[in-house]
């Protein structure tokens, strides 16, 4: 038998063959599995590279075709898909269009510039556009002052975007006398100018690029500079807050100012199919009972701000739309549309398109206060009332004055007085006379029975 | 132990904390390139962010520049007063826009209007296109047009704007109900949407007179503008034919092809009451005989090309309408506007806004003919 030595196990020569052969193996496949991960890596990678790319191109990129029409000025693209508005619009570069109606607005324009300059949305986003209509004061001598002023502005980020004034007069309305107050004879053809009016400023305004359209009244006295962003965040189509007005103390200090905002209830449309075609439904008046909740008279003072309400007609204090309401047709009916006109309509109309009609009830904004004409009568009263009072205080000086001198008591004085004088002077020789009074008051009382005092009655 | 044959979970099980390296990569990844699209922090104190939200790499709008060649502080102004729309349109130098929404691209509409006789740099053009392939396929076809005839120095119109309709719900009209009436209900509601948003976004504070022309409409006399607006009317409607070739002469002919220019009859009227809020009477369905009289039919080769007569209704065909008419509000309802839809809905509206609509019975323009 012929053993080779290296067969020989000893405790010095010991080699496990098998074992390195095993280790050979192990570094091997461990190479392999490194390879193996890094192709995994690889593999992930690229799968999430396409998976990221895939996503920007379907988000965000249109997949329909583009022209380029760079080299000719005249022509212009637009794909309308751009500017549907979002919620957040301020984040993504959205052009707002804000549209202002005036007429004799000269007074308030300062106030309202003052709100514009504290606007939080970015102001080169902001397109304003003006309608001055049937002014008799210098309406747009103060609108050009307050425009150059502001978009001079050293600070160029509070500087607006595209700014058109529209100059266009409608000529004056019918005088309201008693006879035509109602129905559309009455508030129709007012309601009728001041439709016709925000029509022709929406519909030379608007541009293809515009997302939003906000619509304000010169005349609003407290706005949070953050209204643009807090009525677009709630992303809906057509949406108003709350308008209210401040009073003075002896009027109640607040009350609902815009009633044009509303739900539609069932007895507003009963009423409705009494009305003939061109009748027009007015809120608050007694011949028109609708029933209808309203806006304002549903505030909570300490009520969540963000809660919305499901309106059919709106006020034009302040609206916020997505521009697509507009571009596709809702317009402030010039006629009776569903027995409504102007705003009124307007939600109707949105509405009847298919687009979302929200109020905000708790979220308020504040509207000047202009008395009424009863409240001017009132407002005369109590300042002649004042001046009267103070003339009265005036004069009950002075008569105090008189009186109280006039009618000092001095029975003290004299008596002390008198004690003085008779100090040295000896009274017990002096005579007691004795005087009999009875029988004086008897005729007294008879002569009273037919003679009477004089009429004396003080005020 | 149960012995796992796919080697990656095996070696994840070996090795658990070797996934931490590509999930960390891929987290990373994802809030570099997403995190600006999600909820925006509320921490920084303001209510809102005003952190600029990217639209991703690709989103590069390819739109034309939004503002440009703006007047010094940005302030324009406008009288619009001194606009007038008058029967001596070309004298008075007033403006006329011509809309057109466009699905199909025909030459023969672009070489006609092109050959208008009225002062090009006094007409503003503009398309809107269905956002579909029929309307890439226009798209493509129309901007041709206009490049080629740029370089041959013809393209004088004073602006040419162009729109992509937003909505695409022309697609999904085809996988609805099929009962024509319906279809038709839609159809025309998708188009008074583009009208309504081709006319509102071009319609500008210097424009006097708007022309509807179709896409379809082929032939037109080229004094066209002149012609509608020498009537001076608010709205006026011409009368659409279509040239064929009749079969048992072998000769060229005409026949009526546009049934939408209509006087309302009390048949009509009848059926109007009697249908639903959100119905709608349309011309040309045996199950609704309205007997309405017919524009088309009233056409007399020998009468008054002049000869004006009162409408109820109108067609998209060839339209003037004087710009105020649309300021005042008059749409294209894209809902059931008694009972009426589209451009009979408009006819509808601006006679309540107190305009009269007529039309010129003899006075033809000519639709394509497939």
């Amino acid at each position: 038998m012929s053993f080779s030595m290296s067969q020989i196990l000893s405790p010095y020569d010991y080699k496990d063959h098998g074992k390195e052969s095993l280790n050979k193996k192990a570094i091997i496949s461990s190479v392999k599995t490194a390879l193996k991960s890094k192709i995994l890596y690889g593999v992930v990678a690229i799968i999430v590279l396409v998976a990221f790319v895939k996503a920007q191109i379907s988000a965000f990129s249109s997949p329909v075709y583009t022209p380029n029409f760079s080299k000719i000025p005249t022509v212009q693209y637009f794909d309308l898909d751009h500017y549907d508005g979002s919620a957040n619009g301020w984040q993504h570069e959205e052009r707002v269009l804000f549209c202002v109606p005036l007429r004799d607005a000269a007074p308030h324009l300062p106030m309202f510039f003052g709100h514009m300059k504290n606007l939080t949305y970015p102001h080169n986003l902001i397109d304003l556009a003006f309608l001055v209509s049937d002014s008799s004061d210098d309406t747009m001598g103060e609108l050009q002052k307050h425009l150059k002023e502001v978009q001079t502005d050293p600070d160029t980020s509070k500087r607006f975007g595209e700014i058109e004034i529209f100059e266009k007069d409608f000529g004056q309305v019918i005088g309201q006398g008693f006879s035509d107050r109602h129905g559309f004879a009455a508030q129709g053809p007012r309601r009728k100018l001041m439709a016709r009016a925000r029509n022709w400023l929406w519909t030379v305004a608007i541009k293809p690029y515009h997302s939003h359209v906000y619509w304000r009244d010169a005349d609003v006295e407290t706005v949070p500079p953050t209204i643009l962003e807090d009525l677009m965040h709630h992303d809906k189509d057509v949406i108003v807050p709350n308008v209210w007005r401040p009073l003075p103390d002896w009027l109640g200090n607040q009350q609902p100012y815009d009633l044009n905002s509303w739900q539609e209830s069932d007895g507003g449309l009963s009423l409705a199919e009494t009305l003939d075609e061109d009748a027009c439904i007015v809120e608050g008046y007694v011949e028109y009972q609708t029933w209808r909740p309203h806006l304002a008279y549903l505030r909570d003072p300490y009520g969540d701000p963000e809660v919305e309400m499901e309106l059919d007609g709106i006020g034009g204090v302040s609206i916020l739309t997505k521009a697509k309401v507009f571009r596709t047709g809702a317009h402030f009916p010039a006629f009776s549309f569903e027995k409504h006109a102007e705003t009124e309509a307007f939600g109707k109309l949105s509405k009847r398109m298919g687009y979302s009609v929200i109020g905000l009830p708790h979220y308020v904004i504040w509207h000047i206060y202009e008395p009424s004409s009863d409240d001017l009568k009132h407002m005369e009263w109590m300042a002649s009332e004042e001046i009267r009072q103070k003339e009265e205080a005036k004069i009950k000086k002075v008569y105090d004055k008189v009186w109280n001198k006039a009618f000092e008591d001095v029975q003290d004085v004299w008596r002390s007085e008198k004690n003085m004088f008779l100090k040295n002077t000896d009274m017990s020789n002096v005579r007691r006379i004795q005087v009999d009074w009875s029988g004086v008051d008897d005729n007294l009382d008879k002569q009273s029975n037919d003679k009477k005092l004089a009429d004396f009655s003080p005020e | 132990m149960v012995y796992i044959k796919n080697q990656y979970i095996r070696y994840i099980r070996k090795k658990p904390l070797s996934l931490i390296a590509p999930i960390s990569v891929l987290l990373l990844v994802y809030f570099y390139f997403f995190a600006a699209h999600g909820s925006s922090s509320s921490s920084s104190g303001n209510k809102y962010s005003y952190k600029k939200k990217s639209r991703g790499l690709f989103a590069k709008n390819r739109d034309s520049v939004i503002l440009k060649n703006l007047p010094k502080n940005h302030i324009s102004h406008y009288d619009l007063n001194k606009l007038s729309t008058s029967a001596d349109s070309l004298a008075k130098k007033e403006e006329v826009l011509i809309l057109t929404p466009m699905s199909r691209f025909t030459p023969q509409y672009w070489d006609n209007i092109q050959k208008l006789t009225y002062e090009h740099s006094l007409i503003s053009l503009g398309f809107i296109l269905p956002r579909n392939k029929d309307g890439d396929v226009a798209l493509k076809h129309l901007e041709e047009a206009i490049k080629d005839a740029k370089a041959a120095n013809q393209l004088k119109y004073k602006k040419i704007t162009i729109l992509r309709q937003d909505t695409n719900s022309l697609n999904s009209q085809l996988e609805k109900d099929r009962h024509a009436l319906n279809v038709q209900k839609e159809r025309r509601s998708m188009m008074a949407l583009a009208r309504n948003s081709l006319l509102f976004t071009t319609i500008a504070p210097t424009t006097s007179w708007i022309l509807w022309l179709d896409a379809d409409i082929v032939e037109t006399p080229a004094g066209l503008i002149q012609d509608l607006t020498s009537h001076n009317k608010p709205v006026i409607s011409a009368n659409v034919y279509q040239r064929y070739e009749d079969e048992s002469t072998q000769q060229p002919s005409i026949r009526p092809y546009d049934f939408n220019n209509w006087v309302e009859s009390e048949e009509g009227l009848k059926i109007a009451a009697g249908l639903a809020d959100d119905e709608i009477v349309v011309e040309g369905y045996a199950e609704m005989a309205t007997y309405r009289p017919l524009m088309a039919h009233f056409y007399d080769a020998k009468g008054d090309v002049h000869t004006e007569m009162q409408l109820d209704g109108v067609g998209g065909g060839a339209v003037m309408v004087k710009a105020d008419v649309h300021r005042d509000g008059a749409m294209f309802p894209s809902f059931p506007f008694y009972h009426l839809i589209e451009t009979e809905g408009f006819a509808k509206m601006a006679k309540r806004l107190g305009y009269e609509v007529f039309g010129l019975p003899n006075y033809l323009v000519y639709h394509f003919n497939e």
